[in-house]
C-alpha cells in the first residue's frame, strides 16, 4: 500500500531519491506530523542506509515521539560517522539530561561547543546547567531545618540549596533534591532569554499534583499539593513555608560555629 | 495532480495553518508578548516572539525543561506533566505539553495567570483534536 502511495505521489512520475524523501519528511516534521515523517525517513534510509541526514532526521523524529532509546541509537550512529556533529551531540546531551546524567550532558555540550563555538542552543542549555558563580564547593554540612513541617493537605516538601543539597525533604523518599535545582536552572535560563529575569515562583501541574515553587537563586522550595488544591491556597502555603524557611536559615547561619583563626585564609 | 495528493497537501496546509493560528491567537492575548510551539527535540514549529528574543535558544531551553518535567512526573508516578508557569520580576513563561511538543507563551507581569493557563489548555486541546490519530468507532 505504501509503495502504491509512493508511486502515486512521485512528482512527475520520476523515481524519488532519498533526498526527496528526507525533504518531504522534514516538511511534515515542521507540521508536527511525526509518524508520517518517520515513514518517509524509513523509505529514504531504505534507499540510502548511510545517509547522515536520514539518520539525524530519524533521531529527531524519535525524540519528537518520545521514543528515547531508538533516538539515542540514531544520534550515536551519526556520531560514529562524524564525532563532532553538533546536532547529534546536542540531541544526546538533552537525552543525558533527561536521564539525570549531568556529567554526560555537559561533556556532549562541551564537545559540540569546542567544534562549533557559535551554537546558541548548546550554549543556552550549558549555561542553564552551569552552577551559579556564588556557589563554591561546599565545605560544611548543610543546615538541617528540623522545624519545617509538611502542611496537612500537602504531599511533599523539598528545600534545596544551590549545590542541590536537600535541606528539607518530606517525606524522605520523595527524591526531589537533584532535579529541583536543575528545573530551577532551566526555568531561570528560559526566563532570562525571554528578558524577564531570574526565577522567583512557579506552578507546575501534572495529572495528580500541583507543585508550587519559590526560588531566590540560592534556595529553591517546592511544595506538592493535590491537583484539586485551589491556586490561591497553594500560593499561600508555599509563601508561608518560604518565609519560615528563610527564618530557619537565618537562625542556622547565626548558630553556625565560627571557624578557628588558622583556617581563615588571608587575601593579600 | 491526483485527488489523493491534493487531499494530503490540503491536510498538511491546514495543520500547518492551524498551529500558526494557535500561536497567533495566543500572541494576541492581553499582556502576552509572544508564543511558540516547539517540538520535544527543540525544533521551532511556529513562533511569534519579539525581535529581541532569540527564538532557537529559548526553544531549546523550553523543550529541555518540558522533557525534564515530563520524564520526572512519569518517573515519580504523578501522571503526565500538563502545564507550568515560571515567573520572574519582569514576566512569566507558560509551558504546556501537547502531542506534537510544547506550547510556550511569554507574558507580562500584569497578565492574568488563571486566564492564560486556560488559554494554554485550550491551545493544547486544539492541537490534540487536530493531531489525534483517527479513532476507530467501536463495533455494534
Amino acid at each position: 500500500m505504501t509503495a502504491v502511495l509512493e508511486r502515486l505521489l512521485r512528482p512527475g512520475g520520476r523515481r524519488r531519491s532519498p533526498s526527496d524523501f528526507f525533504a518531504h519528511a522534514d516538511r511534515l516534521r515542521r507540521e508536527g506530523r511525526y509518524p508520517e515523517a518517520a515513514t518517509l525517513v524509513a523509505s529514504g534510509l531504505a534507499l540510502d542506509p548511510n545517509s547522515v541526514t536520514g539518520h539525524l532526521l530519524a533521531a529527531y523524529l524519535h525524540v519528537a515521539q518520545r521514543t528515547i532509546e531508538p533516538a539515542k541509537r540514531e544520534f550515536r550512529w551519526v556520531l560514529g560517522r562524524d564525532a563532532s556533529h553538533p546536532r547529534a551531540l546536542l540531541g544526546l546531551a538533552r537525552i543525558a539530561l533527561e536521564e539525570g546524567d549531568l556529567v554526560g550532558c555537559r561533556e556532549c555540550l562541551g564537545s559540540a561547543l569546542r567544534a562549533y563555538p557559535d551554537f546558541p542552543e548548546a550554549s543556552a542549555v550549558l549555561d542553564a546547567l552551569a552552577a551559579p558563580p556564588t556557589t563554591a564547593t561546599p565545605t560544611t554540612a548543610p543546615p538541617r531545618l528540623e522545624r519545617l513541617r509538611l502542611p496537612g493537605a500537602a504531599r511533599a516538601l523539598v528545600l534545596v540549596d544551590a549545590q542541590g543539597r536537600a535541606l528539607v525533604e518530606l517525606p524522605a523518599a520523595e527524591d526531589g533534591g537533584p532535579r529541583l535545582p536543575r528545573i530551577a536552572g532551566l526555568a531561570s535560563a528560559a526566563l532570562k532569554r525571554a528578558g524577564f529575569g531570574a526565577l522567583r515562583r512557579a506552578i507546575i501541574d501534572d495529572r495528580e499534583q500541583t507543585h508550587f515553587l519559590r526560588a531566590d537563586g540560592v534556595h529553591t522550595l517546592a511544595l506538592a499539593m493535590p491537583r484539586t488544591t485551589p491556586i490561591p491556597q497553594g500560593l499561600l502555603e508555599v509563601n508561608r513555608l518560604w518565609g519560615a524557611a528563610q527564618h530557619e536559615l537565618a537562625v542556622a547561619r547565626d548558630e553556625a560555629p565560627v571557624p578557628p583563626p588558622g583556617s581563615i585564609r588571608r587575601v593579600s | 495532480m491526483s485527488k489523493l495528493r491534493l487531499a494530503l497537501d490540503l491536510e498538511g496546509t491546514s495543520r500547518g495553518r492551524q498551529v500558526r493560528d494557535i500561536v497567533e491567537s495566543l500572541g494576541r492575548l492581553h499582556w502576552v508578548r509572544g508564543a511558540l510551539v516547539v517540538s520535544p527535540d527543540g525544533f521551532v514549529i511556529a513562533s511569534e516572539v519579539p525581535r529581541a528574543v532569540a527564538v532557537e535558544p529559548l526553544a531549546a531551553l523550553a523543550a529541555t525543561l518540558g522533557r525534564d518535567l515530563e520524564v520526572g512526573a512519569s518517573r515519580m508516578g504523578h501522571g503526565a506533566f500538563q502545564t507550568a508557569l515560571f515567573s520572574a520580576d519582569d514576566g512569566t513563561v507558560f509551558l504546556a505539553a501537547s502531542r506534537i511538543g510544547f506550547v510556550v507563551a511569554l507574558a507580562e507581569p500584569q497578565a492574568n495567570l488563571q486566564s492564560l493557563r486556560g488559554a494554554l489548555s485550550e491551545a493544547v486541546t486544539l492541537i490534540e483534536a487536530a493531531w489525534a490519530p483517527a479513532e476507530v468507532a467501536p463495533a455494534g
